[in-house]
């Protein structure tokens, strides 16, 4: 009487250690589907993307509402499904490695995005990011944490940069002239942008969010 | 600046092109909002932190990007009120 009845309690370890493994696998299945494989800086990702872009330090969406653009440790990215999945941007530079710290699109042309790098200063695009041009003149560092575009004015931008050459430029013709107009707010510049709420004085104000918190300063200085 | 933590770091900024009055700071405690030029702040998106960036729809306002540290990308289409991760 009992071995019949240890072989079914035997027969049913069996059945369910079988129905575990196969939970398991599935478990498993699903996990692998989900791990992020590497991907080349040109290739979409629909993996999770943490890894791709390590540390992000930048982000913005054009004039036209339909693409978001990524600033990363990794490079520049680009995504046109609200985020869900992200295409990395190749820059014109010898630099095995591109840190991007800002990104600054124009409010009224969905194809000019202005980028700032750590390593290598100012890159422009006017189709999309086609084609880039490298917009450096009168700066006199590389490391630019920030850009801001005058809403009002879209060819006058502000540039933050860091180390060598510190402070806050200023262009009016998209970037073919940087002039330095000021030491630039305490603390590191994690992210600049020209608010369209008047000073009084004729300009309007330049926000800058840094390591001190949040500051903001009129931009006719 | 009331109502931001204070003397904490501001990674992500971003203004209602709409109102400019309406703005956004990410920061490592989370996601805030001011409706006057930065006045005055409240917390946002429960749930959101170490955040690095944020973007506003310049078409549509009410829809507002936030993306942590790490890369996780959340979208609100309400103006605040719900947030999901983009995936």
């Amino acid at each position: 009487m009992e071995r019949p009845l240890g072989n079914r309690r035997r027969q049913r370890r069996v059945g369910h250690f079988m129905v575990r493994c196969v939970a398991l696998l599935g478990v498993l299945a699903a996990i692998m589907s989900g791990v992020p494989r590497a991907t080349s800086a040109a290739e979409p990702s629909k993996a999770a993307p943490q890894n791709r872009f390590e540390h992000v330090h930048a982000l913005t969406m054009d004039a036209d509402g339909q693409t978001l653009w990524l600033g990363a440790h990794t490079g520049l990215f680009r995504s046109q499904d609200r985020g869900k999945t992200w295409t990395g941007v190749a820059l014109p530079v010898t630099h095995a490695h591109l840190d991007v710290m800002a990104v600054a699109g124009d409010p009224r042309d969905a194809k000019v995005l202005y980028v700032g790098t750590h390593e290598a200063g100012v890159f422009r695009t006017r189709d999309g990011g086609l084609t880039w041009t490298v917009v450096n003149a009168g700066l006199k560092g590389p490391d630019v944490h920030g850009l801001a575009v005058d809403p009002r004015e879209p060819l006058k931008l502000h540039a933050a940069v860091r180390g060598p050459g510190e402070g806050v430029y200023r262009t009016t013709d998209g970037g073919e002239k940087w002039v330095r107009v000021d030491d630039g707010p305490a603390g590191e510049v994690k992210v600049l942008a020209s608010v369209n709420i008047p000073t009084g004085m004729g300009g309007i104000f330049l926000y800058g969010g840094t390591g001190e918190g949040l500051l903001r300063s009129p931009d006719c200085f | 600046m009331g109502g931001l933590p204070t003397s904490r770091t501001v990674n992500g900024f971003a203004v209602n092109p709409e109102d400019s009055r309406v703005m956004y700071a990410g920061m490592r405690d989370g996601l805030f909002q001011s409706r006057d030029a930065g006045q005055r702040w409240g917390p946002i998106g429960k749930g959101l932190k170490d955040l690095a960036a944020v973007a506003v729809n310049p078409r549509r306002p009410i829809e507002v990007y936030a993306v942590s540290m790490d890369g996780t990308v959340y979208r609100t289409a309400d103006g605040g009120k719900t947030w999901e991760p983009q995936r």
